[in-house]
């Protein structure tokens, strides 16, 4: 793995946090809603549509509502994208090595990825409209769903790394077998726990159009709702790097980044228009009985794997 | 917001709601996501049309009347010649009874699939919308094809109909079917095996044959409930005697089945378009019907896409009719919802809404509201004193 030094502040505004981030983000969510137009049969947006969204969304005028908490109401966006953009900075991205690592840095990264899902589901009960109250009920509930298997499906590598730390597990996948074929179950939970985190279809119950609107951010317009997405994006591209990371035989340049993280968005992307929404009941029941126990099963294997069959094996 | 406990929590759906493709207003009260009653106020979109017609002639009430709604035109301007027809004493050419047949299956084929397409949107299968509508395009392109547009076909005259079939056109016609055919047995299967379509259909908003005989259901909604009812089959008019259609029901009564019934009745409209093409009666177009209709009243009841529509026409032997009155079939189907929609989640009453195939505009009409006995319905001489002062 590559390993630029660069100093704190360029790391943390330029590149890979910040700027680069941000772009590489409306750059995926380009990718997506193009993959998906066309899966759909539909022309999609042209290259510079994201772009040109949060533009115009950041020019227009932020109503806030009445009922509503004013400093909550302007700050949980903030917290939300700065959450992501932390995030990132202790993930491979773009096939360098980590901004910032430490023992343990997979558990606080995944912890600064649920903050996100966590100030929407805030933003929503803040606010007294109705379908954001909906919605900010269902955020949550979804949370509580998916993070746990999500979590068990991003274990499995650790443990099989024997390291909690992403850039030592990266290693650990760039020189054995692809973690997709000796834990195939991880994977799939894992790439289903992360469009269920990012609220894709099928697991858009949360922001169901049909029926609550805009769910949790209903009421959100102009630089929080920018914000908001823009979050979204940067998230969809840690998620993406992460499991692309663990499962796909790590990145070691930048060029196995975008060639692995691309061909993980393209599976995202077919999933996405494959299926009917899901109920949020659905959802749980999808998440508690069959993702997490998967997610255990598995975990039981490979601890099982590790610490007792591999010495018997290769003694 | 009100925190005050035991009191209801209402979602209001309408009438402005990404939901909704006109306006309706639905007022569900929820505990949690699980519904515990429903209320539906209509009206938002009264256009007036019946008493406007008590000011036109005949010839221009077909062209209002073709204006009802803009996805069945074609069965209101047939429902309203057939009772026009009747009044005059006028019997159609059979050339022109097998034309009108023709026009409305093709217009049952774009119906069906445009709620096809809708119905999975509301259930969050974009796909599936996309898919659908673009097939849908073939049928239109028929319909353009053999009457110039694509939505108001106005394929009917008193007495007759305007276009013929050539043999071209039963070329094309027959052409797009197979292409059409093909892709309803593909949706077929999607509706019936597809795991999550499934979980969101099978077993949700079931209505009992009993409830939908006493609500009144009529229609594809009432046949999913095993509700034998279908106009073309119990009371046969313009070609149907002559080409009869096989009545699909089903009796499970859930949205699936409603989805079944509507896509088989696909696969009949396209047997009944070959069976036209292949028999269709020689002879003329249109009969002579005289300019006066001579006095009487009458009802005219056809099947339209969304089930019976009924019209009925008083003349009073001048050439401008006395009363038209027009009961579409959306406004006999809302029943169904309100009383079907307690207990289900939030999340099913989007497809239970449309699982009637509603259509907003057609069936409003004036409201007379009575409460504690005093009757607040207006007459036509206070509507017209409030149009002068609210305008003036």
């Amino acid at each position: 793995m590559n390993n630029i030094s660069l100093p704190p502040l360029v790391a943390l505004l330029v590149f890979p946090g910040g700027l680069f981030l941000m772009a590489l983000g409306l750059a995926y969510e380009y990718i997506d809603r193009k993959l998906v137009a066309r899966f759909q049969n539909r022309l999609g947006p042209r290259w510079f549509q994201p772009l040109a969204d949060l533009v115009k969304l950041l020019a227009k005028e932020e109503i806030i509502p009445d009922g509503v908490h004013r400093g909550l109401f302007i700050i949980l966006p903030v917290i939300a994208v700065a959450g992501a953009l932390t995030a990132a900075l202790y993930t491979p991205l773009a096939g360098f090595m980590p901004a910032y690592s430490f023992p343990g840095d997979l558990v606080v990264t995944l912890y600064l990825l649920s903050v996100m899902t966590l100030s929407m589901g805030l933003a929503g009960a803040n606010t007294a409209d109705r379908f954001s109250l909906i919605g900010a009920t269902r955020t949550l509930t979804q949370l509580f769903s998916y993070e746990a298997p999500f979590l068990l499906a991003l274990l499995g590598p650790a443990i099989a790394a024997g390291s909690w730390q992403i850039s030592t597990i990266n290693l650990y996948a760039e020189n054995n077998r692809w973690m997709i074929f000796t834990q195939p179950v991880g994977f799939i939970v894992a790439i289903i726990g992360l469009m269920g985190k990012l609220e894709l279809p099928p697991f858009d119950a949360p922001e169901a159009e049909t029926e609550i609107v805009a769910g949790a951010l209903t009421e959100y317009s102009g630089r929080g709702y920018a914000l908001f997405r823009l979050g979204k994006d940067i998230e969809l591209v840690i998620g993406l790097t992460l499991v692309s990371a663990f499962y796909l035989g790590g990145l070691a340049n930048p060029l196995e980044f975008l060639l692995k993280t691309l061909a993980l968005l393209l599976v995202v992307a077919a999933l996405q228009s494959l299926f009917a929404r899901l109920r949020i009941d659905q959802t749980v029941g999808l998440w508690w009985r069959a993702g997490a126990i998967l997610g255990l099963v598995q975990l039981a294997v490979i601890i099982a794997g590790s610490s007792w069959l591999r010495p018997l094996l290769f003694k | 917001m009100d925190l005050e406990p035991n009191k209801k929590f209402v979602v209001p759906i309408g009438p402005q709601h990404p939901a909704l493709k006109e306006p309706g207003h639905f007022e569900f009260a929820v505990d949690g996501e699980i519904v515990t009653g429903a209320t539906v106020r209509l009206g938002f979109v009264h256009r007036g049309i019946e008493k406007s017609a008590e000011s036109r002639t005949y010839v221009q009430n077909l062209y209002l009347m073709e204006r009802v709604c803009g996805i069945c035109s074609h069965v209101h301007g047939t429902a309203f010649t057939i009772g026009v027809e009747h009044l005059a004493g006028v019997t159609v050419p059979p050339r022109a009874n097998a034309i009108r047949v023709l026009v409305a299956e093709l217009e049952r084929i774009h119906s069906h699939m445009l709620w096809l397409g809708v119905a999975a949107h509301e259930g969050g299968f974009d796909t599936l919308f996309m898919y659908s509508w673009r097939d849908r395009e073939k049928v239109m392109d028929i319909l353009e094809e053999i009457s110039g547009n694509r939505v108001h076909y106005s394929a009917n005259v008193i007495g007759g109909v305007k276009f013929d079939i050539s043999e071209e056109q039963r070329g094309k016609i027959l052409s797009s079917l197979d292409f059409l055919e093909e892709r309803t047995r593909h949706y077929l299967k999607v509706v019936n095996e597809d795991e999550t379509f499934l979980g969101r259909t099978v077993g949700v908003g079931i209505m009992t044959r009993e409830q939908a005989e006493s609500l009144g259901a009529v229609g594809p909604t009432a046949r999913a409930s095993g509700v034998e009812r279908d106009i073309r089959v119990d009371a046969p008019y313009a070609g149907y005697e002559q080409f009869p259609v096989r009545m699909i029901t089903d009796t499970r009564g859930d949205l699936h089945a409603r989805f079944v019934v509507r896509i088989e009745e696909l696969f009949e409209a396209y047997r009944v378009i070959r069976e036209i093409l292949d028999h269709m009666p020689e002879g003329e177009l249109t009969a002579r019907v005289p300019r006066r209709i001579p006095a009487g009243e009458t009802i005219s009841r056809v099947e339209a896409p969304r089930g019976e529509l009924l019209y009925y026409i008083k003349s009073n032997g001048t050439d401008m009719p006395e009363r038209v009155k027009v009961r579409t079939p959306s406004l006999c189907n809302w029943g169904s919802i309100t009383s079907v929609a307690v207990g289900h989640k939030l999340a099913d009453m989007p497809m239970l809404l449309v699982g009637i195939d509603p259509c907003f505009s057609c069936n409003d009409r004036t409201i007379t509201i009575k409460s504690a006995g005093v009757d607040l319905g207006w007459t036509w001489e206070d509507l017209r004193q409030h149009g002068i002062e609210a305008y003036r």
